[in-house]
């Protein structure tokens, strides 16, 4: 066997338990999971009982989208505040110092941002657990994400623009509506989207401040708790020895990752049309 | 990049440009990065006619075009529009860029339609879609109105490299310019198209001041009226047209023309 042939195996060898690893978990919670899917499982919504056993995850489902959107409504205003704040008045060094922040951000365990909002949410500003608490927990969660994307997206506009709309006598504030967000908001949606998905992949900041397992299926108020899919599946899971009962975690798990993942290819769709618009623009 | 502010606004000037304005420079400096661009720099320019800007690259055209359209705020000296300080201009930078139409090198068209790209500059959307008459009248005056008058709404990014110069042309004149500034505006164009745009560029020169950077000597004869030549960010000369080609007073200019070399 020749050196080329050695250092090919070697890189195969490497990748192929990266690809067929995750694929593998995704294949046996699918085999698992959709065997307990039906209509009146995900589309009914009744308190549970035995643990869950024999109740429909609609609530559960829906809570965990509510989540994530108000996550996305609260940080989405800061998280654009940010991005201009960066392509307009930071100096070089600000730059660096936020994107060094933001990264930092990032890999905070989101279990410490539950205990953050356990603490401050919850107990100090009396918001108890209720969607507000965790809607603004994993705001915190999603903001880096959502900054560091918009930041991406502004600074893909060519130079040339805002010096056109300038040249034109456009005001400040007409360059960034008509200019800036005008040729930015694929990139920002597409961040959205991504940042809803990672919010209803989240558990842990959820955990403490704004969910219930049972006792509630819709909110009443932002004040009110949440039941979601993800918590769902945390106490369905501590049932280990209850076969019904683990059947309707794979079950829910099945839904979550739909979900996710339909927020991940909406996010690719969005985004692959925006670039070919981009590549059309530029070859012309 | 970042958005320059005006910083002095001076009240009590008038707010309105005349539609014919004359531009009058004085003692331009400017220093970029610590590197002196622009040295003392003295320009008038007449209320119409064309005005070609030449010089090797390097020599601070495009970059006094910038400080004329307050790209570039940072400089020393004076800049009158219309015998009025640019930087007291009341409104600031960006009403004074309403005077002033400014021709990139490279065409840049905004990822919309022909129409709203013509439109683009004019302030409110109710005027912007009202403005069915003066698209086709800026279309006309950048010679495009025939090639695009049956595909107004086909996005801009379909045409030429010619034609989409052309219409940033029509979308300068759009805002009705007092001045209008080209930085190389036919650089990498076809033949037909240059002759387009250069007989554009006469026929607005009638009617207001036109300002254009030029490496090519032969559309600079071509447009006729005056020739500055400029070098290592000084103006050497000043001229009409004939008497700079064919009697250069300066030993600079005639190195240029005969070499396209300058050494200031």
């Amino acid at each position: 066997m020749t050196r080329t042939q050695l250092s090919k195996l070697l890189i195969v060898g490497l990748a192929l338990p990266a690809l067929f690893v995750p694929a593998g978990c995704l294949v046996y919670i699918l085999f698992k999971g959709l065997p307990a899917l039906s209509w009146s499982f995900i589309f009914s919504a009744t308190e549970g009982t035995g643990f869950g056993a024999s109740s429909g995850i609609l609530a559960q489902l829906l809570g965990s989208l509510l989540l994530a959107l108000a996550a996305s409504l609260v940080a989405t205003p800061f998280a654009l505040g940010t991005a201009f704040y960066y392509r307009l008045y930071a100096s070089p060094r600000q730059q660096r110092l936020l994107v060094g922040l933001l990264n930092m951000l990032q890999s905070i365990p989101p279990i410490v941002f539950g205990l953050f909002g356990l603490v401050v949410f919850v107990h100090f500003l009396q918001w108890g657990v209720s969607l507000l608490s965790g809607a603004v927990i994993l705001a915190l969660v999603i903001l880096p994400m959502l900054v560091l994307n918009s930041i991406a997206s502004l600074e893909r506009i060519p130079r040339e623009y805002t010096e056109a709309a300038q040249s034109l006598g456009l005001k400040h504030s007409a360059v960034i509506g008509r200019v800036w967000l005008g040729q930015a908001w694929p990139g920002i949606l597409t961040g959205q989207l991504l940042a809803m998905a990672r919010a209803l992949s989240e558990t842990a900041p959820i955990l403490f401040t704004a969910t219930v397992f049972s006792g509630v299926i819709w909110p009443t108020s932002i004040f009110s708790p949440v039941t979601t899919l993800q918590t769902h599946i945390f106490y369905l899971a501590q049932e280990g020895n209850n076969q019904e009962v683990t059947q309707i975690a794979w079950g829910s798990a099945v839904v979550l990752l739909a979900a996710v993942a339909g927020f991940s290819l909406l996010a690719r769709r969005l985004s692959s049309w925006s670039d070919k618009a981009r590549v059309i623009t530029s070859e012309e | 990049m970042k958005i320059p502010q005006h910083k002095k606004i001076e009240p009590g000037l008038p707010q309105s440009c005349p539609r014919q304005v004359g531009l009058q420079i004085q003692g331009l400096s400017l220093a970029l990065s610590g590197v002196a661009v622009l040295e003392n720099i003295g320009l008038d320019l007449a209320k119409t006619g064309v005005t070609s800007l030449i010089g090797p690259s390097g020599a601070g055209k495009s970059t006094l075009l910038r400080c004329i359209n307050g790209l570039h705020q940072d400089w020393q000296g004076q800049i009158n529009l219309a015998g009025q300080d640019v930087r007291y201009w009341q409104g600031g930078w960006d009403q004074l860029r309403r005077h002033i139409g400014l021709i990139a090198q490279k065409p840049c068209v905004f990822p919309e339609s022909i129409r709203a790209n013509v439109t683009f500059g004019i302030q409110g959307w109710r005027q912007r879609r009202r403005a069915n008459g003066l698209v086709e009248a800026v279309l006309q005056q950048a010679a495009l109105w025939d090639e695009v008058s049956d595909r107004l709404m086909a996005p801009a990014e379909t045409l030429s490299l010619g034609q989409q110069q052309r219409l940033c042309i029509a979308r300068a004149l759009a805002i009705k310019p007092g001045l209008l500034l080209l930085d190389e505006p036919t650089a990498s164009l076809d033949t037909r198209s240059k002759l387009l745009i250069e007989q554009s560029i006469k026929s607005l020169a009638a009617s207001i001041p036109v300002l254009c950077v030029t490496h090519d000597l032969d559309q600079a004869q071509r447009l006729g009226g005056d020739v500055v030549f400029m070098c290592e960010g000084k103006v050497i000369e000043q001229a009409d047209c004939e008497s700079f080609f064919q009697r250069p007073q300066r030993l600079e200019s005639r190195e240029f023309l005969s070499w396209n070399v300058c050494q200031c």
